[in-house]
């Protein structure tokens, strides 16, 4: 596809676009509408969430209908195909079903606000898909984090304020070493685009950028040792937010990287260059799941299962191979099912759906609740990898690319990293299931019944993806 | 259809139960018994039911969800059917629902471990069998029996699993149990990590020693009915995948690792025995008298011998049926006199006629006494084993039978004979629920003692698929010198 290189942009690199673009101006449009309510009423959140709603919708059609196209716009900073539309996709999905865990989080006057914010984040979660320079992933990255800084504090707690100042002064330092690593390349190449990176020569200053590089992303995608802020930030923030922050935030990232791992490094020096970063994945997958062990804190627990998951994640990327990342992307999406379903039953164990849930809380719901234990049973199974669930499927398909493509030793570590996993999740399942005292435990209803909407599609995907693992075929990422 | 009727039918009549009211049991329990009684009768009506196989993947390897019948599953079902019967009419208590509904989950899950003709399928059977026994168990109040069958377990799912995707990244396909005769590259390197992941997965299940652990504890634990059901049909689980798998593809590496399958066997044979012996705790006198049971069916599966491995298929459903009564029985004197200490019960049998003469029976055909099912496969084990020239082998298993004896009748009197205890409380003889619950097994064993011919037919095809150059084994008697290898791939 053709674009004009170095001229103004033409029609077609907005239609690539516009996606993302309309993700960032419908909450201009809710914000307006917002105006004309005064005062408190369900009706208010409603009309803003159900704008957002309709803006990701639209989004998500435009971009089933993309599909089967490629572009590259604004002379190749931002190329839309196969790869960035189903990225694109898996964040619009985790940003509606956040939108459906954040109905009733907040005050009244406040929903229009967090998501607006929520929207803009997504959005830049939406460019980071199709960044193809250096310049353009930064400018995705700092759009999803800003909005993410407002959205932590968005709490009455004490710990929320904690939560936003942290993921700020952390998240800048990451982008710190994003940048440094960018300048450095761009000092040894001459150019900022991937293309131009693939087929440079290796000189030192081009590793040693490479390298900042990726510790930046290993920041933002929290794998040991970067990792220690992602366990407070996610405690503090409200949990809709935390909830969106597990995956959009991933996605993005991943995005990045994966895009960066097979696109922009030269062939022959790639291996070399992304080896440290399997260390760091087999490292997360171990360290998340150990230090997941001891935590009682729903969203601390969640925090560093979700450590571990992006490096069976990351695993797949081992070796480059085209299998590999499409195993990545269907496990990520399995991800977003699971995780997102755990968190919806967490909202629904809060009245106010934003609450802290602590493991006592899930002594005999499956007494009190069957129906929430049973969903909450099912995606800790999967997150668990057992079957009948995506988790299961994802991660076979994983174990299977890692050992065809000679990293049978990071297999083995995802395997044993599985085994510690086992002991975190069926912790909480143990929790809903043995004999107590019901006397004591405090059973809170959340108001709100969108979040069970948000369960049942989850672990309807959980199920199927598990059976059908669908792993969309041209997700090579394009660099024109 | 049938096959997967018989897979898919008891999982989802077993998810639906729990939309019955938790204080309807009876409602619970006769359904799952018809569910069971069904799949029963479906197994009987239909032998040569056809294969069901969808296709499931092609990348990175071929995989199908592929079910069928083979020479060993077709009795294990059978089996598992008759246990699951017994077991859901033995519930009692105000669990009974849960326990109904996750028997049947049970049933269905195993069922697929069995029928399961691709390897992929049958990890993920395998991984899923595992979750109604833990929230079974989880239900009870000793947590940490949980923990122990969990993380044994699932470290051995776990490691089938990764031998399983390496099998089929190198194989391209794992659609392949049961038929032997596909002709598999796995190369030396791959061939030890993958017999390495299928064995360890296959010893904790099983389980032998030092993998055995998890199972007292666990088998204690257990109420009666779902113990009935895992230690008659998961044992058998782990024996059933070397016959299937690892002796059929991995030959090489199961002929290499035969010393110490053999060492671990006859330790586990002369250990378990030891240990039932000591024990005092009814349950756990018959979880190590299975460590023994089992152990004596694992030499027959390494020792490459037709007429054992004929045997050991032949053992490990008398193990079921008469391992399951004993269970059951126990369960029914514990919930009587609560407690299951044998110190503290005896004399039973005055007042207990019916319970003392199930126990009894169960007891003779768990000692091998001849005309009773465990003797049909100790002796054809004996036999194979002997004739395969392990004599030393034999000789230890010999000892530990005879130690079974000692411990089943060491069982049997201290809680059924002798003088009656006055503090023990009264209460009514085997109901008729309970007598329905074991007298198929019961009927299951005496039949299978007196006439083991139909499975031993069948299980003569079973040797043939486990040991390959099956013409060179099937004069196993003739040959013996040949038969100790077991066999090339």
């Amino acid at each position: 596809m053709s674009s004009a290189l170095g001229s103004y942009p033409v029609a077609a690199d907005y239609v690539a676009l516009l996606p993302a673009f309309l993700v960032a101006v419908v909450p201009l449009l809710l914000l307006f509408v917002d105006l004309f309510f005064r005062g408190q009423g369900a009706m208010r959140r409603g009309v803003a969430v159900g704008i957002g709603i309709a803006g990701l919708v639209a989004a998500g059609v435009i971009l089933a209908e993309q599909y089967p196209h490629d572009y590259a716009a604004f002379g190749g900073a931002f190329v839309q195909g196969g790869f960035s539309i189903v990225f694109s996709e898996i964040v619009i999905v985790a940003t509606v079903a956040t939108l459906l865990l954040s109905v009733g989080v907040g005050r009244d006057d406040q929903v229009a606000g967090t998501t607006s914010l929520l929207l803009w984040s997504a959005s830049g979660a939406l460019l980071m898909a199709g960044a193809a320079n250096l310049m353009s992933v930064f400018l995705g990255l700092e759009l999803l984090s800003l909005a993410l800084y407002c959205l932590c504090a968005m709490s009455p707690r004490r710990t929320a304020r904690e939560s936003a100042l942290k993921y700020l002064i952390l998240s800048s330092m990451a982008s710190g070493f994003l940048l440094y690593g960018s300048a450095l390349m761009f000092g040894a190449t001459g150019s900022v685009a991937f293309a131009a990176l693939a087929t440079a020569t290796v000189t030192p200053l081009l590793a040693l950028g490479a390298g900042l590089f990726l510790v930046g992303i290993a920041f933002k995608l929290s794998l040991v040792p970067f990792h220690a802020w992602t366990p407070d930030v996610y405690e503090g923030a409200p949990l809709p937010v935390t909830a969106f922050m597990s995956i959009v935030t991933k996605a993005g990232t991943l995005a990045v990287l994966a895009r960066f791992a097979y696109a922009a490094l030269p062939s022959d020096h790639a291996s070399a260059i992304l080896a440290p970063l399997w260390v760091l994945a087999a490292l997360s997958m171990l360290v998340g799941n150990l230090a997941a062990l001891a935590q009682t804190d729903m969203k601390r627990l969640l925090a560093y299962s979700g450590i571990a998951q992006v490096g069976y994640i990351v695993t797949a990327f081992a070796g480059q191979t085209a299998l590999g990342l499409r195993y990545a992307i269907l496990y990520l999406a399995g991800y977003l099912f699971m995780n997102m379903g755990a968190f919806a039953v967490i909202a629904l164990m809060a009245r106010d759906g934003d609450a802290i849930v602590g493991l006592p809380r899930f002594a005999g719901l499956a007494y009190r609740r069957p129906w929430l234990a049973a969903a909450m049973t099912f995606f800790l199974i999967g997150l668990a990898g057992l079957p009948p669930t995506i988790g299961f499927t994802g991660k076979i398909l994983i174990l299977s690319t890692s050992v065809s493509a000679g990293y049978a030793w990071l297999a083995g570590i995802l395997i044993a990293g599985t085994a510690i996993s086992a002991y975190v999740y069926f912790k909480i399942v143990r929790t809903m299931f043995a004999q107590t005292d019901l006397a004591h435990v405090r059973d809170e209803r959340s108001r709100n019944a969108l979040p069970w909407v948000a369960v049942a599609v989850c672990a309807v995907a959980t199920f199927a993806l598990g059976l059908v693992p669908l792993t969309p075929s041209n997700v090579l990422p394009l660099v024109k | 259809m049938t096959v997967t009727a018989l897979v898919l039918g008891p999982i989802l009549i077993g998810l639906a139960l729990y939309a019955v009211p938790r204080e309807r049991v009876a409602i619970a329990r006769i359904v799952a018994a018809a569910v069971t009684a069904l799949t029963f009768a479906l197994a009987v009506a239909d032998p040569h039911a056809a294969d069901a196989s969808l296709h499931w993947l092609s990348r990175p390897f071929d995989a199908s969800f592929h079910l069928g019948f083979g020479p060993v599953s077709y009795w294990i079902v059978l089996l598992l059917s008759l246990t699951t019967f017994g077991g859901v009419l033995a519930a009692s208590g105000p669990r009974s629902r849960d326990i109904a509904a996750q028997l049947l989950i049970l049933q269905g899950a195993m069922n697929g471990v069995f029928l399961a003709k691709d390897l992929l399928l049958f990890a993920l059977f395998w991984d899923l069998m595992l979750i109604p026994v833990f929230l079974v168990l989880v239900g009870t109040p000793h947590a940490r029996a949980g923990w122990k069958y969990l993380i044994y377990n699932l470290s051995g799912g776990l490691a089938l699993l990764l031998a399983t995707a390496a099998f089929g990244v190198v194989t391209g396909s794992t659609d392949v149990i049961g038929r032997p005769n596909v002709h598999l590259m796995i190369g030396e390197v791959w061939g030890t990590w993958i017999f390495a992941g299928f064995a360890f997965a296959f010893l904790v299940k099983t389980p032998v020693f030092p993998f055995h652990t998890w199972m007292p504890e666990t088998y204690a634990e257990l109420p009666p009915p779902v113990v009935a059901v895992v230690s008659a049909v998961q044992s058998k689980a782990g024996l059933y995948g070397f016959l299937a798998i690892v002796l059929p593809f991995l030959g090489v590496e199961a002929a290499r690792a035969q010393t110490l399958m053999f060492v671990l066997g006859t330790i586990a044979l002369i250990y378990g025995a030891l240990a039932a012996l000591a024990e005092r705790d009814a349950k756990r006198v018959v979880a190590y008298s299975s460590l023994s049971h089992l152990g004596l069916i694992l030499l027959a599966v390494f020792s490459g011998s037709v007429l054992a491995i004929q045997g050991a298929v032949v053992y490990m459903v008398a193990h079921g049926l008469f391992s399951a009564v004993l269970f059951l029985v126990l369960g029914g004197v514990e919930q009587r006199e609560e407690t299951r200490d044998v110190a503290r019960l005896g004399g039973l049998g005055a007042r207990n006629p019916k319970l003392a003469g199930a126990l009894m029976l169960a007891a003779l055909a768990a000692l091998g006494l001849p005309g009773l099912a465990g003797f049909s496969g100790e002796i054809l084990i004996l036999t194979g084993v002997f004739h395969a020239g392990f004599v030393w082998p034999a000789i230890v298993a010999l000892i530990a039978i005879v130690l079974a004896s000692a411990y089943m009748l060491r069982l049997f009197q201290t809680i059924m004979n002798g003088p009656e205890l006055p503090d023990l409380p009264e209460r009514r003889d085997l109901t008729w629920t309970e007598a329905l619950a074991v007298a198929p097994l019961v009927a299951g064993f005496v039949l299978l003692g007196v006439n083991p011919g139909p499975v031993v037919a069948v299980a003569e095809r079973a040797a043939h698929v486990a040991v390959p150059g099956a013409v060179t084994f099937s004069h196993a008697l003739n040959a013996a010198e040949d038969s100790r290898v077991v066999g090339s791939r």
